[in-house]
């Protein structure tokens, strides 16, 4: 087929060329793919064909899309589990005889408290039980990061800065952003510990335990660097473990010097889940913390080693009774908050995580999935080297674009609003009015055979 | 207990080094004094530094010679396309204005729809799921998995064992993505298993980068359980029979019809390169002339006396007589140790009474058992190998004798986290059988369980330095993945991952732990 030169001509002069989009580009560009996106959950299109994989399947990706525009669970797919044949995907709830139920109300209370120790620092706590995790800029946009803020502080929670500074946009919404203390130290200041209301040192991550982070140098450009306090367009490493840190005594230093910098700040560790992971909560326990974050093995946002994943350290669902039933052990469970994360995906998720002993959860993937995420694996750069093609985990100029802060914002609210009318649905079905009755009651739980959840 | 070390090393005057390729054994004759053992240790230690290099796995990205098929199709309705195309040059091509970045806009950041006549032909061969497209225009556009590469492998070597060798292959370097992990909780065989890590412990990631050393070497052969010396200070007993390979796996016996003469050329030189070796067909090995320190040839344990054919080998393996398979040959054995100075293995197939033939073999003096399960990693009996390579160090462990015995295994190791998994069991090697086919972009054809039976092939005209690459690539890739996990757990050397049980954790333990009293669980593990 041969094409008209002017177009040929046009074409070669266009190609390659980065830039941002103009106004029409982007308003046909985010107009496409937010329409497409629509179509395809409320299944004017069927699901893609080549979408999801075990963990997140495509109708968990599609419904998942459809909350995050009406703000409703949808009655047509399963947006309760995937298909990963273990864990949550074989854990249902054993509900109460249908006479037995509550009424849907919002009374049906979804808060928890963050400070358990009555030490007189912030007395914090969250009107969902979940936050959200730590993407740091870099890692994703700043319209990215901004609408995960804006939206936390909607919902009186909270989202992690990840590793990688504090955009003075940031600012705005200082009391819902959680400063992240983690091996590299990247944009880590005392102006930054002091804004924040929690303080999270992040030991591990569970995609990628005892390994540190890696931003590739096509993703460090100038503003990152700056915030980073690196050169522009180099690797940067975050080591791991601290260097500074051999023992609980160590970490109990850690966590002195941030209360010198901001007495009321609450303290969350955040750890991997080893063998021992117990031991590392009650250790952390002791040396100060408030919270207790495990991050379970099957989750994690940014890029890691596949081998890493699949195989270091153990799946959340396993960790959290585990560590759970040695505090309670300890005699400690009632002073700390235990918050799971890594591979929670969805509300049913959440609320398996607290029946198996956890307080709370931390989300990552849900959220970008929320803003159109497909699970497609290629944040770290893919072949492109731009990173991702839905303008996510990516700095580049011209697709960071096609997320918009406002819509951004107003999926996740919606996500929020339907995640968090499902948890009560749970709740209701086992006569609770307070999501604090569920924790650690593995009672409530039944486990299901390959056939999978109805 | 480093000054008993010590000693021992300088009273040997052996240098076993981690980076070093070239061993040798000197025998210090007269006594040992604090004179001489100062003396001799200060010049090891000159000369060790002297002669230090850092063992490193050069490795570089090469072409496709027989690319796999691509992940997947896409398919544009070409009415669907033309429409949209000229739609959009309606709505935004102006003469004073024709918006040329809006209707050349196209959906793929990859290039799948680059070419001047973009979505009309499209480049599936670039494109890497992301879905855009067919989000975006759910009219026309669909991207579907393709079959052709799902067919790929059986039910044990899957299409993502093979795309992941590939890609290890092609690029040398750790696979890394986003998004966390996508395949099915825990699973049967290595994916049972996962390894634990430690919170705050080095060496990690500087040991990974570079800046600290993780050492992957092992020794193959035996190391005495202790020294005896006379009352003069000299060593009256045994002494290390051994040499050292730099990673942790040699190549196996190529199964089936996979053993032609290029195959041979190809892993003969790749195990030159990084320091293994090669366990090849001995009649193989003399018609290609292939005999060196890097060649393991294997021959039929009757034919023990022709060990002597292979002056170069480092070692020999004897495999049973066909026709009786449970009686040991102790003769063949005797004969190939008297023909030859290597060490002479002896390969043992998880079958029926695996366990008397091993002992057999030690008593006779094997200082190397090269255990086989089938490919599917299984045992006649159905015992997966992680239980039947425990079962083999256990067995070592309880007679006394663990390090004077290397265990090799092979059967199911397809993937780099099967490395550490396998050695956790209890070995001190693995066998790579394979994942060489599948570097080297073959294709097998039927089941891959029956080691004999597995029929495949190498690319027409086979390049042997693009093969070498590849197959050095893959190892460079598996080493690399070895330290990561080698990093988490805060271990500095893979010979101390040997039969590190606690290392591990078995799904179904902590299944148990977790999920007892949840009603309806079962036990047994997803
Ligand atoms: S690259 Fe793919 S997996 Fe990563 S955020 Fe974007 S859509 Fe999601
Ligand atoms: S799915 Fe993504 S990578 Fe594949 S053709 Fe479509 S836009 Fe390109």
């Amino acid at each position: 087929m041969q094409l008209p030169q002017i177009l040929v001509d046009a074409y070669d002069a266009y190609k390659g060329k980065i830039v941002k989009p103009s106004d029409n580009l982007l308003h046909k560009t985010t107009g496409l793919l937010q329409n497409g996106m629509n179509a395809r959950a409320f299944g004017e299109y069927p699901s893609p064909e080549a979408l999801g994989d075990a963990r997140w399947t495509d109708e968990l990706i599609l419904s998942t899309w459809y909350m995050a525009e009406t703000g409703k669970v949808p009655s047509d797919m399963n947006f309760k589990t995937g298909k990963s044949d273990g864990g949550f995907d074989r854990l249902d709830f054993q509900f109460l005889p249908e006479e037995e139920w509550l009424e849907h109300s919002e009374e049906i209370d979804t808060a928890i408290p963050l400070n358990r120790r009555a030490d007189g620092k912030h007395d914090l706590g969250i009107d969902i039980p979940w936050y959200g995790g730590g993407m740091s800029y870099g890692s994703v946009s700043i319209n990215v990061m901004m609408a995960r803020a804006k939206n936390a502080k909607r919902w009186n929670s909270y989202m992690s800065t990840g590793e990688g500074g504090y955009p003075t946009e940031l600012y705005e919404v200082k009391e819902n952003v959680i400063t992240q203390v983690a091996t590299g130290y990247f944009g880590v200041e005392e102006e930054t510990i002091q804004a924040a209301p929690i303080v999270e040192f992040k030991y591990a991550q569970g995609a990628k335990p005892g390994l540190g982070g890696h931003l590739l140098a096509a993703k460090a450009g100038e503003e990152v660097a700056k915030l980073r306090g690196s050169v522009p367009f180099v690797s940067l490493f975050s080591p791991f473990p601290f260097h500074s840190t051999y023992s609980v005594e160590d970490h109990s230093k850690h966590l002195d010097w941030i209360e010198t910098v901001n007495p009321q700040a609450l303290l969350s560790v955040k750890v991997s889940t080893p063998h021992d992971v117990d031991m590392v909560a009650v250790g952390s326990y002791y040396a100060g913390a408030h919270i207790i974050h495990l991050d379970g093995s099957y989750g994690g946002t940014g890029a890691a080693p596949e081998i890493a994943k699949k195989n270091i350290a153990m799946p959340i669902e396993l960790a959290i009774p585990k560590v759970h039933k040695f505090l309670q052990k300890e005699g400690v469970r009632d002073k700390v908050t235990l918050i799971a994360s890594g591979g929670v995906r969805t509300a049913d998720d959440i609320a398996k995580a607290i029946a198996l002993g956890a307080d709370g959860c931390v989300l990552g993937t849900t959220d970008l999935v929320g803003m159109g995420c497909t699970r497609c694996a290629n944040c770290e750069g893919g072949p492109s080297g731009r990173g991702c093609p839905w303008g996510l985990t990516t700095t580049d100029i011209e697709l960071q674009e096609w997320v918009q802060q406002d819509w951004a914002e107003m999926r996740l609210d919606n996500l929020y609003k339907a995640m968090q009318w499902r948890l009560r649905d749970i709740l209701r079905k086992l006569a609770m009015d307070d999501v604090s009755q569920l924790r650690g009651r593995t009672d409530l739980l039944r486990y299901i055979g390959k056939e999978g959840v109805e | 207990m480093i000054i008993a070390f010590s000693l021992y090393r300088a009273n040997l005057g052996v240098r076993m080094l981690e980076s070093t390729t070239e061993l040798e054994y000197a025998e210090v004759d007269g006594k040992l004094t604090l004179d001489r053992f100062s003396s001799q240790s200060t010049k090891i230690a000159r000369e060790t530094a002297d002669s230090y290099h850092r063992y490193h796995i050069d490795t570089e990205e090469v072409e496709d010679a027989d690319p796999l098929p691509h992940r997947f199709l896409v398919e544009v309705g070409k009415v669907g396309l033309a429409t949209l195309l000229a739609k959009e040059t309606l709505h935004y091509f102006r003469p004073w204005d024709p918006n040329f970045d809006v209707i050349f806009a196209r959906p793929c950041t990859y290039g799948v729809f680059s070419g001047p006549v973009g979505g009309f032909a499209p480049k599936p061969e670039l494109c890497v799921g992301c879905m855009r497209c067919a989000v975006q225009h759910p009219e026309f556009v669909k991207v579907l998995p393709n079959p052709d590469l799902l067919e790929l492998g059986d039910s044990y070597t899957t299409h993502g064992h093979i795309t992941a060798i590939d890609e290890e292959a092609r690029k040398g370097m750790v696979p890394v993505r986003g998004q966390g992990y996508r395949g099915r909780f825990g699973g049967p065989g290595f994916d049972g298993m996962l390894t634990d890590m430690s919170e705050i412990v080095r060496p990690s990631r500087d040991g990974i980068h570079g800046r600290e050393l993780i050492g992957t070497s092992v020794d193959i052969g035996s190391k005495p359980m202790h020294l005896t010396f006379d009352s003069d200070g000299r060593i009256t007993g045994p002494t290390p029979e051994m040499f050292t390979i730099q990673v942790p796996f040699v190549f196996d016996l190529p199964p089936g019809d996979l053993g032609t003469e290029e195959l041979a050329r190809v892993v003969t030189s790749t195990a030159a390169e990084i320091d293994t070796i090669a366990c090849l067909d001995a009649s193989l090995v003399l018609r290609e002339g292939l005999d060196s320190p890097y060649i393991a040839p294997v021959m039929d344990a009757v034919m023990g006396s022709r060990a002597s054919q292979f002056p170069n080998a480092r070692m020999i393996e004897l495999t049973l007589t066909p026709g009786r398979p449970w009686g040991w040959d102790c003769s063949g054995f005797e004969a190939a140790c008297d023909a030859t100075d290597a060490i002479v293995a002896v390969r043992i197939a998880f079958e029926e009474g695996w366990q008397d033939l091993m002992s057999n073999a030690i008593d006779a003096g094997a200082k190397v058992i090269h255990l086989l399960a089938d490919l599917h990693g299984e045992g006649s009996d159905g015992t997966f190998v992680t239980e039947l390579f425990k079962e083999a160090h256990m067995m070592l462990i309880e007679q006394g004798c663990r390090d004077e015995v290397t265990l090799i295994g092979a059967g199911g190791i397809v993937g780099a986290d099967h490395v550490p998994k396998a050695i956790i069991s209890g070995l001190d090697a693995v066998a790579l059988d394979l994942p060489v086919l599948f570097a080297l972009q073959g294709r097998s054809h039927g089941s891959l369980k029956e080691r004999a039976l597995v029929s495949g092939t190498l690319p027409k005209n086979l390049d042997e330095n693009w093969a070498q690459q590849r197959l050095t690539n893959l190892c460079g890739s598996w080493r690399d993945q070895l330290l990561e996990i080698l990093g988490a757990m805060g271990v500095r050397e893979v010979r101390r991952l040997r039969g590190e049980f606690g290392r591990s954790m078995l799904v179904s333990h902590l299944e148990y732990e977790a999920f007892e009293d949840i009603s309806g669980y079962v036990g047994g593990g997803s």
